[in-house]
């Protein structure tokens, strides 16, 4: 038994890489890509069968969708912004050797377990203007009733939502980052210190370019998650514009079946800017 | 259409293989010609199937075990419960049987109502005409417009009411002592204490329902929204509609800027004191949120004297059905007071009579008289003073669509 495993993970192993990369790619291709592409059929079809133009032109017609597009790439950029600047800098801290860094690390890594659907529940408890900051402040005196906390949740400007996407990526950036350091090591800085350069110089023109790579990676996920997930907006998002991917969720779940190729071409729509735009930052890093 | 078509074929095989014969127990003009007594006599030793939704445990149990138990012992009819994810899929049966002109079905009986329902009406699939021979109709106010029309449908005879929901609205007792209880005092209400009252926005289904109260007292109520969709008669009464919506915006929580977007949301903003009223279609939910220690011990649920929406779930007969004499017996014995009285046990299923407890012997007026309740929760019948008829889907699904586009943007 052991014997027979070890020599089929020996074939693949020295095969073609395209061999030995088929059956990842087959679970890609036949779920992703098979999702993909029904996704795409359904924003087409018509009822009874045959296909139209009808759902996307009546999704590019409606001023609601470009404002709910307008709020998405408000989310994923200010969000994706905050976790790439504050991630880094936590990064360049944490790398640094001191006393309780593995507590700190530990700390700082600990929330990469939670569920994005808790966390967008405790902001709620935390935030809203029944929340817990805001009976703190009300009970100090600092307003008359909790409702007088401005609101931070449901509010116009998706503080909330950004709260959590940057609580929860920050560490994902950060821990990107450091692993990024640890192989780049201390050389190249060293370096540049031995040729004169001083400790800020040495960093901004030496070590951010070499993490330039990674970073944009890092965001480019974090930016696609924000742009397109709809558990978080759905719990802490005003009701409109509401975010696309609940825009999507609406249309998919209506009791009217004409309403199913709108939230698919709008599935599509989300896939589209969202691929367009990485594509676009990886252009611009080369 | 491939189901259709599918049908068909397979009916077509079906009708070459069976001997030409119509039994007494599903010949439907030969039925309706007879007494009671004859009737029960033609469906004793048959079966019934039922085709039903079969997502929770206690309402299968039900059905099975207490309904079919009774159709045994006193019938010696069989009930075969055949559960369903969704009604739609028994709609589509018989629609298949029937295109392809079998005479003779699969299914005896469905749990029906709103869309579906409307579909069998319109497509003659529903057999009409049966109910006023069923001895316990007698207890059912078909008078009712809540009984009368399924979702804006008129009954007609057509199917046999089951259970009852009702909207009810919800206040604490002990921040709000005397909540409107009337849509034109609940604005008023709402402008009087700026930012204590809220409503989810459409679609979700509770708010929908909130701004149809709406829509019904703007149209000066529900008798001219009755009956299929009329854009005319829509468009008037939405100017109107919208209006009074949108000047309750600046009471409204933060202005109405937002809204909540769901019921569940609401439900926390009451319990947070965040908001002052509460609303739900299933008013047992009040009771259940005071027992989980979400609401308060002093929330209370509590009707609109100018009623709120209520809506009753059916069983409808096929004309297709090959056993339509059991399937009466049966629909007799659903509208039983004992089997509705059991049905209203709190840990049976808790679902809300259609029958006028006071048309029923006494033993059942009393044990309807008895039922526990819990003491947040309105009583159905007081509930039942004052209700307003379901709107048809079109209706519905304008308004909904109407609200976001004039209020909620």
């Amino acid at each position: 038994m052991a014997g027979s495993r070890t020599s089929a993970t020996e074939v693949l192993g020295r095969g073609h890489p395209w061999l030995s990369l088929a059956p990842a790619l087959c679970v890609i291709a036949v779920l992703f890509g098979g999702g993909l592409v029904l996704g795409l059929a359904g924003s087409f079809a018509e009822r009874g069968g045959g296909w139209s133009l009808d759902a996307w032109a009546q999704v590019l017609s409606e001023g609601r969708v470009w404002r709910s597009l307008g709020l998405s790439l408000w989310i994923a950029g200010a969000s994706t912004a905050l976790s790439c600047g504050i991630g880094l800098g936590a990064a360049l801290l944490l790398r640094r050797s001191f006393p309780g860094q593995g507590l700190a690390r530990l700390l700082f890594q600990i929330n990469l377990t939670i569920p994005h659907a808790v966390g967008a529940l405790g902001i709620l408890w935390l935030l809203s203007q029944s929340g817990f900051l805001a009976r703190l402040v009300a009970g100090a005196g600092g307003i008359d009733t909790p409702a007088d906390f401005p609101p931070l949740t449901q509010d116009r400007f998706a503080i909330g939502i950004i709260a959590h996407y940057v609580w929860k990526e920050v560490p994902f950036v950060g821990l990107i980052l450091l692993a990024n350091m640890q192989s780049l090591g201390d050389d190249p800085e060293s370096a540049a210190r031995t040729l004169g350069a001083g400790p800020f110089a040495a960093m901004r023109l030496v070590l951010l370019p070499l993490l330039m790579p990674a970073l944009v990676r890092a965001g480019a996920i974090v930016f696609a998650f924000a742009f397109g997930a709809w558990e978080v907006p759905v719990l802490l998002g005003q009701s409109s514009p509401a975010a696309l991917p609940v825009l999507a969720w609406q249309r998919f779940t209506s009791p009217d079946l004409a309403a199913r190729p709108e939230a698919m071409a709008l599935a599509m729509l989300i896939a589209l800017v969202s691929a367009l735009l990485i594509r676009a930052a990886f252009t611009a890093r080369r | 259409m491939k189901t259709v078509i599918g049908g068909i074929g397979g009916a077509l095989v079906l009708a070459a293989g069976m001997a030409p014969f119509a039994a007494t127990a599903q010949d439907g003009e030969a039925l309706l010609a007879m007494e009671w007594d004859e009737i029960v006599e033609a469906a004793r030793g048959g079966e019934v199937n039922v085709f039903m939704w079969g997502g929770a445990d206690n309402i299968n149990a039900y059905v099975s075990d207490y309904i079919g138990g009774l159709l045994a012992d006193e019938y010696g009819i069989t009930l075969n419960r055949v559960p369903l994810t969704d009604t739609a899929e028994a709609v589509n049966i018989v629609l298949g049987e029937v295109e392809a002109g079998a005479a003779e079905g699969a299914v005896d009986m469905i749990w029906i109502n709103g869309e579906n329902f409307r579909t069998m009406k319109q497509g003659d699939l529903a057999w009409c005409g049966y109910v006023e021979k069923l001895p316990n109709a007698e207890l059912v106010d078909f008078d009712n417009p809540a009984i009368a029309n399924d979702f804006g449908t008129p009954v007609e005879g057509c199917e046999v009411p089951w259970s009852r929901v009702q909207f009810a609205f919800a206040h604490d007792t002990a921040r709000t002592e005397e909540p409107p209880r009337t849509i034109p005092d609940l604005l008023d209400w709402a402008r009087a204490n700026p930012g204590r009252f809220t409503y989810p926005a459409p679609p979700d289904f509770t708010g929908a329902a909130f701004v149809r109260h709406v829509f019904i007292h703007a149209a000066g109520g529900p008798e001219t929204l009755i009956g299929p969709f009329d854009q005319a008669k829509f468009d008037e009464v939405a100017v109107k509609a919208w209006d009074i919506l949108n000047d309750l915006e600046p009471s409204l929580w933060r202005e109405g800027r937002t809204y909540p977007t769901s019921i569940t949301q609401l439900q926390q903003m009451f319990a947070n004191r965040e908001v002052d009223l509460f609303f739900t279609y299933d008013p047992a939910e009040v009771g259940t949120a005071v027992v989980n220690g979400i609401f308060p011990e002093t929330a209370m649920s509590y009707g609109l004297e100018d009623g709120t929406l209520a809506n009753t779930n059916y069983m409808v007969i096929p004309v297709n059905s090959p056993n339509k004499a059991a399937a009466m017996v049966l629909q007799n014995l659903l509208l039983s007071g004992e089997a509705q009285l059991e049905k209203a046990q709190p840990d049976v299923w808790g679902a809300a009579t259609v029958i006028e407890p006071d048309r029923a012997s006494d033993e059942v007026q009393a044990g309807f008289a008895a039922l526990e309740r819990h003491p947040s929760v309105v009583a159905i019948e007081e509930l039942g003073q004052a209700a307003l008829p379901e709107l048809q889907a079109d209706w519905t699904q304008a308004i909904e669509d109407g609200w976001i586009e004039n209020v909620g943007n």
